[in-house]
């Protein structure tokens, strides 16, 4: 009984892994079960150490080969700062919900929080102190190397430099004389342009030789010191946390909120007491004023929210918000336009060549359509009831909805709608003739035929569809929010691209890395949905 | 002087509808507002009175939004997604006049003076050298004139190539800058006809649109062989080693005004007191910025630039941003320079918001054909009074005042909007605003009229 149950519990794991399409991991689920250890054991070793193997091995090649191809726009950067780059993002989104929380922080525990701030600067200033006197001592330390590695050179070129002066002045002396010749006619052109062929000459050999030294004190200079490199990012790492901190003091101080609100209502009580002294009419009436003026600001000052900078994780949000808001407004078109086509062949010709028009059109045409269109709605989107109405639901709200995020999502609709309607189509069109011939012997009518005939035998196509066209949605929604400055991880690489720090090349890789496996997870995420409906047992690929 | 502050009295009472003589919060119609930036070092007067909290000093709730490029920038402000924004001076005056996108924009501040630089690529630099011997040491002499582009120029021309170079937008003072540092030495930019809208019609050179991030790659991938771009675009190419600085906007005009805080006149009509409010915050910010401590150091720069290097306002690595904003700039890897006032952000009336600027861009749009009729001198003066509104800025320096944010001295209370004439421009000629006609016609090269 006990082999019969744990027999079960094994094939649902494996029935599950099989739906989801990780497979590989199959062999660890038999062998936990005690099955067949030695096959199992050379199958994971095969299926799944060797992949692991070639991942490290594909890292490893990354990081020997990222730091010899050095361009001057920027270092290809090793992963060890790309997993910085991911680090300082998530300290970025911390600080922010920190800031927020010391925002909204009241009473004795603010207080409290206040001291713990105020002690640490005091700690890391410290410490800022010990290292600012690192850096000097690199600093001196590096224009003492660059200074003795360059010193030789110079005095090469400034020797170089006199000697070829002189032979240039010869030169042109030879020149003037060969030319006075001429005037007391004694020389001949000939002579004159012989002079000045030698002048060119000399002066281009001076100007190379120079050269050659000018580039190897260039290349010296250009050459980066770690240890400077490295006290200069250990200050900057400590001077910001400096700044953040202060930043927190004041939010647990005169920005928060508790306090404001505190402030407020004292002005409020200074001005009634002066309502309630006021004897002539108008004193009273502009005293009342002050006061009702107050009592608004109270109101507002106690429903003031954070205004927090967008960080990766709620730029993440945003983007698949968008990326679902554009596929399902696409799949909502394609299905039921693709089942009329597969149903009729009129309705196929009539809408061929519309499909093979806009299909192959560049999302970022999509986009700039979607823009001019879009945007004419929208005059006043602060006020706009649509966007009013969006951003009081609850989840929603938060990601702040905006024409650009409706133009972006339009773009990923535009963009993802023809996989899906082929698709659907080529479904709907090739059903087995023989289950036609049943519904024809049922007798079955139109609405029958579509719900239980048409519409199951196509579903794995449809959803091969819909899986493409998430894909493409996805892909084109990064290059939309881009060029539309609709936050997300399209304005994400964006700005880095515009920052132009040290760190941005980093950060775009690691974009790329939260791209590419958000991507994979939705794609896996259509694969379960399809092999549900799927009933033909075959595995979908990759 | 009370006099002249009873005068502003009466002018506020008509602006303000009564809510000025009350010291404290202006009675904002508008408490949550977006503005929108482009990632330069000249919009830290936004950044700072937000971080500052100089804007919540005025119960003003603000998100600063960083915009994709200028035209996004200003298409966002007049369909409503921004409040006002972080433009180049320009832009307002373009947009009002009609060139490019029509909308009616107003400005009551100007964000700061100066930042921009001409950067050439290391092989035109050399190329100059060579013309030019004067050039080939450590420290050369500024300002440096583009004399010794022009021979390098011609031999382009010659083998039939228009050496390519590059500036951010059309409307852009940098457009301008380097066409007249172009003209000044007697290479010819290029004209902007009705049919030629790139301006490239008889020009020696080609001076296409390059957003700033592009140009340091631009450069090196010989795409351009020289451009005209805002901080810290010419210091990244010297500290990649790309190209060479030769000079900056400071030696093209001294103190030249650069961008502006533009809203929709719609919307100032709207909000007039939020417009009030959001203006006392930014010249606050204007001169958080630019204080100095008894020694004339900039005391507050160091840290505006460790806000700025954050990743949502302009990003860039704080030892780079650090180099023109505390008073330093580096022409090369040796050439090392002082430059106080590379960044103005308040001194000399930084911000008030001047005709006589207004009028100098009008002038360059003339002069260049991108306003394709002649005008007379009064049509400059009436463009430059519907688009600049000191009003705002006098209302809003009042109420600081008041406050005991700024002082007496801080503010021309009592100018009629034009900047004393001068002649401190790379080529000598004099500019006074109130004759555009005559400061037209006093250049070699570009449109002149004679009406």
């Amino acid at each position: 009984m006990a082999d019969k149950r744990s027999d079960r519990i094994k094939y649902k794991l494996l029935k599950s892994l099989d739906i989801s399409g990780f497979t590989v991991f199959d062999p660890m689920v038999r062998l936990a079960f005690a099955e067949e250890p030695k096959k199992q054991v050379k199958s994971i070793f095969r299926f799944l150490i060797v992949p692991i193997i070639f991942v490290f091995a594909c890292i490893g090649l990354w990081w020997q080969v990222a730091p010899n191809h050095k361009t001057k726009s920027g270092e290809v950067p090793t992963p060890d700062v790309v997993w910085r780059s991911a680090v300082n993002n998530d300290t970025f989104s911390n600080r922010e919900k920190t800031k927020e929380s010391d925002f909204l922080l009241e009473g004795p525990e603010r207080e409290e929080a206040l001291a713990v701030v105020e002690s640490t600067i005091l700690e890391r200033e410290a410490t800022l102190e010990t290292l600012r006197t690192k850096l000097s001592g690199h600093e001196s330390d590096y224009a003492e190397l660059l200074e003795s590695q360059l010193a030789p050179l110079q005095a090469k070129l400034d020797t170089l430099k006199e000697r070829n002066d002189e032979l240039e002045a010869v030169a042109k002396e030879a020149v003037s004389a060969a030319a006075a010749a001429i005037e007391a006619g004694t020389g001949t052109p000939q002579e004159l342009l012989e002079a000045m062929r030698k002048q060119n000459e000399i002066k281009d050999n001076s100007r190379e030789s120079e050269g050659m030294y000018k580039d190897q004190i260039d290349a010296i200079r250009s050459e980066k010191y770690k240890p400077l490199e490295q006290a200069r990012m250990q200050v900057n790492t400590v001077a910001d946390e400096v700044q953040f901190l202060k930043k927190r003091t004041d939010f647990l101080s005169d920005s928060n909120r508790s306090v404001r609100v505190a402030e407020a209502k004292e002005k409020l009580a200074e001005n009634l007491k002066s309502l309630e002294e006021a004897t002539t009419a108008k004193k009273a009436e502009t005293e009342a004023k002050k006061v009702l003026r107050s009592e608004a600001s109270i109101e507002r000052l106690e429903n003031q929210q954070y205004a927090s900078a967008m960080t990766i994780y709620t730029q993440i949000k945003r983007s698949l918000f968008t990326v679902f808001v554009g596929f399902i407004t696409a799949a909502i078109i394609a299905i039921p336009l693709g089942v009329l086509c597969g149903l009729s062949p009129i309705a196929m010709a009539c809408l061929t060549p519309v499909i093979s028009i806009f299909k192959p059109v560049s999302p970022v045409v999509y986009l700039l359509i979607f823009q001019i269109v879009v945007g004419a709605f929208f005059p006043d989107p602060d006020s706009h009831p649509f966007f009013l109405f969006i951003n009081s639901l609850p989840f929603i709200g938060g990601l702040a909805v905006n024409p650009a995020l409706v133009f972006s999502a339009c773009t990923v609709a535009a963009c993802a709608v023809w996989p899906a309607l082929v698709n659907t189509a080529l479904g709907v069109a090739s059903i087995d003739g023989d289950h036609i011939n049943v519904a024809r012997v049922l007798r079955l009518g139109f609405w029958d035929r579509l719900v239980k005939i048409i519409i199951p035998s196509a579903l794995p196509l449809v959803f091969a569809g819909l899986r493409i066209s998430l894909g493409v949605g996805w892909m084109v929604l990064i290059a939309a929010e881009a060029l539309s400055s609709s936050d997300g991880l399209g304005k994400f690489v964006w700005d880095e691209y515009q920052n132009g720090s040290s760190l941005s090349f980093a950060n775009i890789l690691y974009a790329c890395f939260v791209v590419g496996s958000i991507g994979f997870l939705l794609d896996r995420m259509m694969i379960v949905l399809q092999r549900l409906v799927s009933f033909d047992g075959k595995g979908t690929s990759l | 002087m009370n006099q002249k502050r009873n005068r502003f009295a009466a002018l506020l009472g008509l602006l303000a509808a009564g809510t000025f003589c009350e010291a404290e919060t202006l009675d904002v119609e508008k408490d949550e507002l977006k503005f929108g930036f482009i990632k330069l070092t000249d919009c830290a007067p936004i950044v700072i009175a937000k971080e500052k909290g100089f804007f919540e000093d005025e119960g003003l709730q603000v998100e600063v939004i960083a915009q994709p490029n200028w035209k996004q920038l200003l298409d966002n402000v007049i369909n409503g997604e921004l409040d006002g924004a972080h433009m180049l001076s320009g832009q307002p005056i373009a947009a009002t006049i009609g060139f490019g996108t029509q909308a009616h924009i107003v400005t009551s501040f100007t964000m700061d003076l100066n930042g921009n630089g001409i950067t050439v690529s290391n092989d035109i630099w050399e190329k100059m050298q060579e013309n030019d011997p004067d050039l080939d040491v450590d420290q050369p002499a500024h300002p440096i004139t583009a004399d010794a582009l022009k021979p390098i120029v011609e031999e382009a021309k010659d083998e039939g190539r228009l050496l390519p170079m590059g500036m951010v937008f059309p409307v852009s003072t940098h457009n301008y800058e380097i066409r007249y540092w172009l003209a000044a030495a007697g290479i010819h930019p290029g004209m902007y006809t009705s049919t030629d809208i790139k301006g490239f019609t008889g020009g020696d050179v080609e001076l296409s649109t390059t957003p700033p991030p592009q140009m340091p790659a631009t450069l090196e991938s010989g795409k351009n062989v020289a451009y005209c771009v805002g901080e810290p675009w010419n210091q990244q190419a010297v500290a990649k080693g790309i190209g060479v600085p030769v000079t900056t906007n400071y030696d093209i005009w001294k103190n030249n005004p650069e961008k502006v805080f533009g809203v929709t006149k719609d919307w100032a009509e709207e909000n007039p007191n939020t417009h009030i409010a959001v203006t006392k915050a930014l010249i606050r910010a204007g001169k958080w910025l630019d204080e100095t401590d008894a020694d004339g150091n900039l005391i507050n720069r160091e840290e505006a630039c460790r806000i700025l290097s954050q990743p949502n306002y302009v990003g860039a690595d704080y030892d780079v941003l650090k180099n023109s904003m505390t008073g330093f700039f580096f022409f090369q890897k040796t050439d090392k320079r002082e430059m106080p006032d590379f960044n103005v952000f308040f001194n000399y009336y930084a911000t008030y918001p001047w005709y006589s600027d207004g009028i100098w861009f009008l002038t360059q749009m003339r002069r260049w054909g991108q306003i394709t009729e002649p005008k007379p001198a009064a049509w400059y003066e009436e463009i430059a009074r519907d688009v600049y509104l000191p009003e705002i800025y006098l209302a809003a320096a009042e109420h600081l005042l008041e406050e005991g944010y700024i002082d007496e001295e801080d503010v021309p209370w009592d100018t009629d909007g034009y900047r004393p004439p001068t002649d401190e421009f790379i080529d000598g000629i004099v500019y006074d605003g109130r004759d555009p006609i005559g400061y037209l016609n006093s250049h070699e090269i570009g449109n002149k009229d004679f009406l």
